[in-house]
């Protein structure tokens, strides 16, 4: 299985709305996406005029370059499929790529903010959120689009996905023929390979043949300098010694829990 | 960025407050443990509460709200709509920032400094309303009741604006929604098929959409876009005739990229063009036409030829657009637009449109215009009392009309200029409710030297938008969220699926907060005090949209039973009605002194070095009215100037340049935006989104972002049969580096 999510850019009218859904979905800070929405053109391709959207997010990749560049000390998780419940156990770092749905996840607590995702991303898909901070990063923490996880395993879809105004964005299984995805797919649908690279992104976009020239032409990205996403990343994780890392874990989880009624209590004072 | 930091404290997600609570509190917690803390959990499994309807825009989609504890967190569609369903837009989903915005007014607010620089001091509800009603009801008994003007407008206005229209009885009144916006539109389909269109055109199942400056993408109203897009998707061909290649222009098909204000001549060749080839609809006009002999001999001089060079575009292209539209007639969408205040020759162009869809016979028909069939509910308010037309500035001293197609209340321009000269009478009220006559009505200096001459102005906002620096007392009101109010009415937005209708009341997702009270109240605490007691329609929003809905034969109770909207049966719209007739050649218009047939108005040019201003929407913003919400703000926080690239280079200027601008009348912009430089733009005009550049600094966000584009609309036209404003009539220069350039004649 594969989620992916298509965004046809023949039904976009780049309103926004998904990027604001998202926002106040999953708290995202003012200054901050995890989707975003930019217009290109009007400008020429070739003789003619063409204006279209770039409306991104995370790619949720194959072959994720931010996976593998979190210095985080690794944990052994165990996965469970969401239809058979088959399960399986991998050794992963505070980030990973989901082995059963394809999904690219971070685990907050154990995140340490040093960014090293985040630069490794080609697409700018991920941000260190400064609100995010505990005894493990006072930097805040690595956020980005999760395909709406929570919400999907709920049975829900997406929060762009509901409120997109045109149907513009589809989500689904690109393993599955017969999903909405896997027939854009077939009738033509593309991700934004990076330069020189072979990524899989498995955010895809269907458009007329202008307007994804442009989309191109403006945005394939270029891969980062590794080098430098290594080196900061291990000064990061130097400097943030592994047993802090553990520390106040448990007791963190269960102020989290409080976490609403304390936040209605603040309220209700007012 | 200073507003960020208190901002992040005010909007503190649940995890933040989570983090500040004692380590002790959450071991003694028996709650059970999350894995991560910090991972905001969503909104799926948060309270759902029923029954909002939008007014972040006009279009009034229907919410759902979704609430932790007494927060309401997130917004979303009703799924219950049938008519935006679950999906809303951006704005939409940013209702929470203005429920929120900690910039809100608060508290009653006395002005103790002066108009236009406010000091404000916070006063009770008491006083405000005894100051209100005691300084208005002085100038009712000095003045008359004519010496009060109203600038009103939303949903939450009609109530006030029925009060003081009908019971105190004063004519002038002035609607934004009107005067600077669709009323032209409305007078003109009413003078010639005998209503009002709406946005009534049945896109989904129509084979071509022809759009005349519509600009969607830009300019978003949900299930109207859901209409356009299912359209295209099935096939429609899509025109859009714009100076620019805007978000519509760069879906359609063919693109008209015609002269700033020369519409009606591309219009009246499409016309001639149609009938002269018979190609226009015969048995449809013989059947339903009036006047077409008239009409079709009058416009016999708008060969191709004639409107290309008019239009600056090729005849061929004209040629093409009536093509594709006789092809596909009676099956077309001739869009009759929504903002029309564009050049003051628009009553003549709108006339033009709706002849044009009466050439091609598509009214009532699939893919034509077509009225929905929406259900009737109350519409309870003050009741009219008897009011003559001796105080109506609109009527000149025989009884008649100055303007014979005015939309309801009095041109802007008639009050404005009364104000000023005293003459005939003096206007020395002023009730500003939900409108933000600074940054919608032309004339900007104008309209303060009208608000400084008055005894008395009170605003009534959510927001301190700029008009509001100008009023005596400032009332805080509870926004679209927080109280009852309008009933939105509708059908499904696809006429192809089952016919239903719905009736969605507006019922509050949040409380209201500090001090902040609904028009209801205020309106009749203020009657009150001016001794109008007794004419009281209802106590409270909840009475009054509970009258309404016992219209329909159904109570708020039942509504929130049925999960915020009724929906029932509805009825096809497709038939004709029996007494509809399209009045092609209107004998009236003429009697009334104007062209009674649809005739093209040259517009002023750009003087030497001047482009003309245009603007438009964006998707993120509604006017001036969004400007203060973060998230929205984020979005777009500015309006780039469009330049045509040629231009741009000959200028000097390149992508991201910072520039401000001065008009034709010397008026400089206060503040700069930056540069977009395109082909996709005519070289004689400059392009800019409207409603930015705010001047008030208690809009903390909004304030001096981007460019106040109705500060450079000083120029005042009037459209001379309806008395409504044209906007586009305005030119320009940049100025960068303090620098003034001219814009070249050619490049």
């Amino acid at each position: 299985m594969q989620y992916g999510m298509i965004i046809d850019l023949e039904r976009c009218v780049g309103c926004h709305a998904c990027t604001i859904a998202c926002k106040a979905e999953w708290e995202v800070p003012v200054e901050y996406n995890r989707n975003w929405v930019y217009r290109m053109g009007p400008s020429l391709v070739g003789e003619e005029m063409a204006s279209t959207y770039y409306p991104g997010l995370c790619n949720h990749c194959s072959d994720p370059v931010c996976v593998p560049e979190c210095p985080a000390d690794t944990i052994e998780m165990t996965f469970t499929h969401a239809k058979t419940g088959e399960t399986t156990t991998l050794e992963v770092a505070a980030t990973w790529k989901d082995p059963f749905d394809g999904t690219v996840q971070i685990d907050k607590s154990r995140c340490i903010g040093c960014g090293a995702c985040a630069d490794a991303c080609p697409y700018n898909a991920r941000y260190i959120n400064p609100d995010q901070t505990d005894d493990v990063s006072d930097d805040g923490k690595a956020d980005k689009c999760t395909y709406c996880k929570p919400r999907v395993e709920a049975g829900e879809t997406p929060a762009c996905v509901q409120t997109c105004i045109t149907g513009a964005r589809i989500f689904g299984d690109l393993d599955d023929p017969e999903s909405e995805v896997s027939k854009y797919v077939k009738k033509g649908a593309v991700g934004i390979e990076v330069n020189g690279g072979n990524l899989g992104p498995n955010s895809r976009y269907y458009g007329k043949k202008k307007d994804m020239d442009l989309l191109m032409a403006t945005h394939t990205p270029e891969l980062a300098d590794m080098g430098q996403v290594r080196r900061r990343a291990m000064l990061a994780s130097l400097m943030k010694p592994a047993v802090k890392k553990v520390k106040g874990l448990g007791l963190l989880g269960l102020v989290g829990a409080l976490a609403v009624k304390g936040f209605c209590n603040e309220d209700s004072e007012k | 960025m200073a507003f960020n930091l208190t901002r992040r404290k005010f909007l503190q997600s649940a995890s933040l407050a989570a983090v500040a609570l004692p380590l002790s509190d959450a071991i003694a917690s028996e709650t059970g443990i999350e894995p991560s803390p910090f991972e905001p959990k969503g909104t799926v499994k948060d309270e759902t509460v029923v029954g909002g309807v939008c007014e972040m825009c006009f279009w009034r989609c229907q919410l759902v709200g979704k609430k932790r504890g007494d927060r309401l967190v997130k917004l979303e569609g009703n799924p219950h709509s049938i008519d935006n369903g679950s999906s809303i837009c951006a704005r939409g989903n940013a209702g929470v920032q203005l429920l929120y915005d900690p910039d809100r007014l608060k508290y009653p607010l006395k002005n103790v400094g002066e108009r236009g620089n406010p000091k404000w001091k916070r006063i009770s509800w008491e006083e405000a309303l005894d100051e209100c009603g005691s300084k208005l009801k002085a100038i009712e008994e000095k003045y008359g009741a004519h010496g009060i003007s109203v600038f009103p407008h939303g949903s939450s206005a009609k109530y006030p604006m029925h009060f003081f229209e009908r019971t105190v009885g004063t004519h002038n009144v002035s609607e934004a929604s009107f005067f600077q916006c669709r009323g032209i539109r409305d007078t003109a389909y009413l003078a010639t098929i005998g209503m009002a269109p709406g946005e009534y055109v049945d896109m989904p199942n129509a084979k071509v959409i022809f759009l005349l400056g519509g600009h969607f993408g830009e300019n978003i109203h949900v299930s109207h876009i859901k209409q356009y897009i299912k359209g295209l998707q099935n096939g429609a061909k899509l025109v859009v005739v714009d100076p620019r290649y805007s978000a519509s222009a760069a879906k359609s098909d063919i693109w008209v990229q015609i002269k700033p204000g020369t519409d009606t001549a591309f219009l009246l060749a499409i016309m001639n063009y149609l009938i002269s080839n018979n190609k226009h609809n015969a048995e449809f006009i013989d059947e339903y036409g009036d006047g077409f002999d008239e009409f079709k001999e009058g416009i016999t001089d708008w060969t191709l030829e004639k409107a290309a060079k008019e239009c600056e575009i090729p005849a061929e292209q004209i040629k093409e657009v009536a093509e594709l539209l006789a092809a596909n007639a009676p099956n077309v969408s001739i869009h009759p637009g929504r903002h029309v205040s564009w050049y003051g020759n628009d009553f003549q162009r709108q006339r033009a449109l709706a002849c044009l869809t009466g050439v091609l016979g598509a009214f009532f028909v699939k893919g034509g215009w077509v009225p929905a069939k929406t259900p009737k509910v109350g519409k309870t308010s003050w009741a009219k009392k008897e009011h003559d037309d001796e105080f109506n500035l609109n009527m000149d001293e025989e009884e008649e009309p100055l303007f014979p197609y005015s939309p309801p209340g009095t041109p802007t321009e008639l009050i404005r200029d009364t104000a000023l000269s005293g003459k005939p009478y003096p206007i020395k009220g002023c009730v500003i409710w939900g409108q933000n006559p600074i940054q919608t009505i032309p004339g900007q200096e104008k309209m303060k030297d009208v608000l400084r001459q008055m005894d008395f102005v009170m605003c009534v906002d959510v927001m301190p938008t700029d008009i509001t620096m100008w009023a005596d007392i400032l009332l805080p009101e509870a926004s679209y969220l927080e109280r009852y109010d309008l009933i939105k009415t509708g059908t499904q937005w696809d006429f192809a699926d089952s016919h239903q209708q719905y009736i969605a009341p507006r019922i509050p997702l949040a409380e209201p907060m500090f001090e902040r009270r609904d028009q209801v109240y205020i309106t009749n605490e203020i009657a009150k005090r001016m001794g109008y007691e007794s004419d009281i329609p209802v106590q409270s929003n909840k009475e009054l949209v509970e009258k309404d809905l016992l219209v329909a034969g159904l109570t708020l109770e039942q509504i929130i039973k049925e999960g915020g909207i009724h929906i029932q049966k509805g009825q096809d719209p497709y038939t004709v009605p029996e007494d509809f007739e399209v009045i092609f050649y209107n004998e009236d218009i003429e009697d009334a002194g104007f062209p009674g047939i649809p005739t093209y108005q040259p517009v002023e040019q750009p003087p030497k070095g001047y482009a003309r201003l245009l603007y438009g929407r964006v998707p993120v913003h509604t006017f001036n009215r969004t400007q203060n919400n973060v998230w929205l703000n984020k979005s777009m926080p500015e309006n780039p100037v469009w330049i045509n690239d040629a231009v741009a280079t000959a200028l000097g200027l390149k992508d991201g340049d910072m520039v401000g601008f001065i008009n034709q009348d010397g008026v400089k912009s206060r503040t700069k935006t930056t540069v977009k430089t395109t082909p996709g733009i005519r070289k004689d005009s400059v392009y800019m989104a409207h409603g930015y550049g705010s001047a008030n600094p208690l809009m903390s966000v909004g304030v001096n972002a981007g460019v106040d584009d109705t500060s450079l609309i000083s120029k005042i036209t009037v459209d001379p049969e309806t008395g409504a404003h044209g906007m586009r009539n305005n030119f320009i220069q940049l100025i960068k580096d303090d620098k003034i350039l001219a814009i070249p004649a050619s490049v």
